[in-house]
């Protein structure tokens, strides 16, 4: 039972970085300089799909409660730094694409695009670093306390932080290359490769760091299956550009979506049983069973969700249909 | 500073801020709900204006209700991890349900609403918004199960100091629940009511054009704001035997409460138990607030022959009374949460054990900038507001046809 709550909270939260990485990624490519019609362009193409996105992330946190409520509380306090900062991209986000466009002047909509650009750099950056803390631990003491911070401090934790953030920039421009018209597709298609590469080699330091900590070896519970899982990764990437390479946007969004998911796996399979290792005291790891909500809490969320699923699931694919295809001048815009 | 004052302030900070845009999400909702039904029904083009000038604000005045809430969804587990250890089984149930039943289906609907104009087909696009609205209907149920649970904790069992779920029932008819959710949602509407008709009459007061379109956006807002104002007395009066019967803290002392106050000390024991004086006073003049509202039933006849409007000073009241539903929603909200001090959940769990064992300097650096934040966004959004407000209904980008782009300079709009 709660090996299947915990698969759903890994969808949810593997379904945002998904989704919202690529809010992300279009964000973070308003900092290249270009016209306000290019920038336009970019929002454009989020367009409908933007709110349905980012509710990943509340409906993530909302399963985490009522159904994790142990580690809610002690993941998030546990690594408050990262989850703040990420929370402040969010924020910035969420408040800069939908504002962005109300104001005319053309001064007030380059400050909005800046806003957009630091809040996803620091929201990707921000979940990078929440990942890497996971995989190497945190000192919980017996009480289930964390004595503070400073276990964040690690040159793994901001290379991973820095590959997701490498990983959302290309993922964000491999999405414009299936949604601009299809006249921008070879120079956008240039630009997907390029940051592939980046994100290529933002991924191989990030491991390469992780392989060498003995705090990520010591909290790895299952190695095969998250070198597995880095391996499909790495493909993903691969694939990927090679398809660009074939225009073929469609598959290329379809490996990078999946490059963005698989850190969501690897962290669940690579600490399996457990969710939160303590570095201090071996007693105090919290395991996925021990951090699930009691059973009569457990049963009323299943029989509710049960029936819900196909509804949330079903609303989303017709948002996803409905406005599918490229943007052209006919294409609604708003932000 | 300790941490738990921090972290109180840091959630009273938070919360204020949201709940001043909920309420004008959930009231305006309400009202483009049933414009863009007249709409689709009567097929007038004033109905369509309406919508979409409305629509506009409310679209504009929904960011932050999203930015905010996001935090507050966060705090729970940053700053406050003893809620979720001791009462998570129970009260993260609610929340949860909120999570996936209301706000993962009203944000979709909601992007498809905007990005919807001339792309779906009508009836799809009205059902759209009603999607959106029962949506916002349910979140403020479940929320306020959440919330009633910690007014008066039911339907548990402690069992190793941790509250375990029994029955769900007891949830959903918990004495603190009914009249507090409809005097919530009556408070809304009465503010999204007010805030229509002040936008309206600033308008007729300023003669734009546009006379017919604000005329009837006034004659709504003020009707709302009538029928909304007496359900807000109703209900609130009724919410006094509920609060005094499980909260007997909360409203001074008597017999009651030194009863429930000598039980906590055997149980949890020496301290005080009385919440701040502050809060009865804010209830004080929500009430206060909640008579003279009541006074926009003597507009209504006014509006025989436009009296209201050729008359102007009826205008200028209703101009000058916008801020009162806003000031009246937090001094509620400060009474009902601050009188529950100093429990995180009434009677079971002390906010002391609630608070996250987090340092008081980085709850401090928490605190400072999502308040920053959080403030900034906040005015910055009402700026907008009140340009977009103020610019009128000629031409809103939400629903304009497709091919018209804003990135060219235009000449300024003569109100902006
Ligand atoms: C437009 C806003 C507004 C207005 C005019 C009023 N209220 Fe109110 N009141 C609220 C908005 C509000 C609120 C923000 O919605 C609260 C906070 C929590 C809740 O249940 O409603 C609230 C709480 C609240 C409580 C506290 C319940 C508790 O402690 O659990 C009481 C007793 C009342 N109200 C009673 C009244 C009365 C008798 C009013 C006037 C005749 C009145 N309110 C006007
Ligand atoms: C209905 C949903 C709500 C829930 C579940 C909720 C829950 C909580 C929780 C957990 C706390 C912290 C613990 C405590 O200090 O007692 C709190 C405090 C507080 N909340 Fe709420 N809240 C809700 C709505 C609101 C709203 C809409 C407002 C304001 C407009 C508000 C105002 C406050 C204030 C001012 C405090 C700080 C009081 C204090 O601790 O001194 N709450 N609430
Ligand atoms: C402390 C308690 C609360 C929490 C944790 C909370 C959480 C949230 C979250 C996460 C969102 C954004 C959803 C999205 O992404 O679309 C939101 C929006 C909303 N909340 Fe709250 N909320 C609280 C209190 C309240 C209260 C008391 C009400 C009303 C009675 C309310 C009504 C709404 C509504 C109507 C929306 C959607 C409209 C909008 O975003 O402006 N919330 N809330």
């Amino acid at each position: 039972m709660a090996l299947v709550w915990y698969a759903l909270l890994g969808l949810f939260v593997a379904g945002y970085l998904v989704l919202a990485g690529y809010d992300y990624g279009v964000g973070l490519l308003l900092a290249r300089r270009g016209t306000p019609a290019t920038r336009r362009a970019g929002l454009t193409a989020l367009g409908p799909f933007f709110l349905g996105n980012e509710v990943w992330l509340v409906a993530a946190v909302g399963i985490l409660f009522g159904v994790f409520p142990t580690l809610e509380g002690e993941l998030l306090s546990g690594y408050y730094p990262a989850v703040a900062g990420a929370l402040v991209g969010v924020i910035l986000v969420t408040a800069g694409v939908q504002q962005r466009s109300r104001p005319t002047g053309p001064a007030a909509r380059r400050g909005w695009d800046r806003v957009i650009v630091v809040g996803s750099a620091l929201a990707a950056f921000g979940w990078g670093a929440l990942l890497a803390g996971l995989l190497q631990g945190l000192p919980i003491d017996a009480d289930g306390h964390v004595a503070g911070q400073a276990h964040l401090a690690t040159p793994f934790v901001a290379a991973t932080g820095l590959a997701l953030l490498t990983l959302v920039a290309a993922h964000g421009a491999t999405f414009l290359t299936l949604r601009l018209p299809a006249a921008d597709l070879p120079a956008t298609a240039r630009l997907a490769r390029r940051l592939l590469v980046g994100a290529l080699a933002a991924v191989a330091t990030a491991a390469a760091l992780g392989l060498l900590s003995d705090r990520v070896r010591a909290a790895t519970r299952q190695p095969l299956p998250a070198v597995l899982l880095l391996v499909a990764l790495v493909g993903a990437l691969v694939a990927a550009r090679a398809a660009l390479r074939r225009g073929r946007p469609g598959v290329a969004l379809a490996a990078t979506s999946a490059a963005l998911a698989l850190p969501v796996a690897l962290v669940g399979a690579a600490l399996w049983p457990a969710v939160l290792v303590s570095t201090v005291d071996p007693a105090a790891t919290v395991g996925v069973t021990d951090a699930a909500a009691s059973g009569p809490t457990l049963r009323l969320l299943g029989w509710l969700l049960l029936p819900l699923l196909p509804a949330l699931l079903g609303f989303q694919a017709m948002c996803w249909w409905v406005f599918r295809g490229r943007t052209d001048g006919r294409a609604p815009v708003y932000w | 500073m300790d941490t738990l004052l921090l972290a109180r302030l840091q959630f009273a900070t938070t919360t204020s801020i949201h709940f001043l845009f909920v309420a004008v999400t959930l009231g305006l909702v309400t009202l483009l709900v049933g414009m863009q039904t007249a709409w689709f029904v009567t097929g007038n083009p004033q109905w369509e204006r309406l919508t979409r000038f409305w629509g506009q604000l409310y679209v504009i005045n929904y960011v932050l209700g999203i930015a905010t809430g996001i935090v507050l969804e966060f705090q729970f587990g940053l700053n406050w991890s003893g809620l979720s250890r001791y009462v998570g089984n129970v009260f993260g149930a609610p929340l949860a349900i909120e999570t996936l039943v209301a706000f993962f289906l009203e944000s979709t609907f909601l992007g498809m609403w905007i990005f919807g104009w001339h792309r779906l087909r009508r009836g799809v696009h009205l059902a759209l918004l009603w999607g959106v609205a029962l949506t916002a209907y349910a979140s403020a149920f479940w929320i306020m199960v959440a919330n009633a649970w910690l007014q008066h904790p039911v339907g548990y069992e402690l069992r190793d100091g941790v509250a375990q779920l029994t029955d769900f029932g007891a949830l959903l008819t918990n004495p603190t629940l009914g009249m507090a959710l409809g005097h919530v949602i009556a408070a809304s509407l009465l503010t999204g009511g007010m805030l229509m008709a002040s936008v309206s009459a600033w308008h007729l007061l300023r003669r734009t054009t546009d006379f017919a379109l604000h005329r009837t956006s006034l004659r709504i807002g003020l009707v709302t704001a009538a029928l909304a104002v007496t359900m807000v007395q109703g209900f609130g009066f009724a919410q006094f035997g509920p609060v005094g019967e499980f909260q007997p803290t909360k409203f001074g002392g008597g017999p009651t409460a030194d009863a429930a106050v000598a039980e906590w000390t055997s149980r949890f024991g020496p301290g005080d138990y009385t919440p701040p004086a502050l809060s009865s006073v804010g209830l004080g003049f929500m009430i206060l607030i909640g008579f003279t509202l009541g006074c926009v039933w003597l507009l209504l006849p006014l509006l025989w022959r436009d009296l209201v409007i050729r008359l102007r000073f009826p205008l200028w009241l209703t101009l000058c009374a916008l801020p009162l539903p806003f000031v009246a929603v937090l001094l509620g909200w400060l009474a009902r949460e601050v009188g529950r001090q100093p429990w995180a959940a009434y009677g079971l769990l002390p906010t002391d054990r609630a608070v996250s064992d987090v340092d008081p300097s980085l709850m401090l650096a928490s605190l400072i900038g999502f308040s920053l934040l959080l403030g900034t966004l906040a005015v910055t959004n009402w700026t907008l507001l009140a340009r977009h407000a103020a610019r009128g209904a000629t031409d809103p980008a939400l629903g304009r046809p497709p091919g018209v782009q804003d990135d060219e300079p235009r000449p300024t709009p003569a109100f902006a």
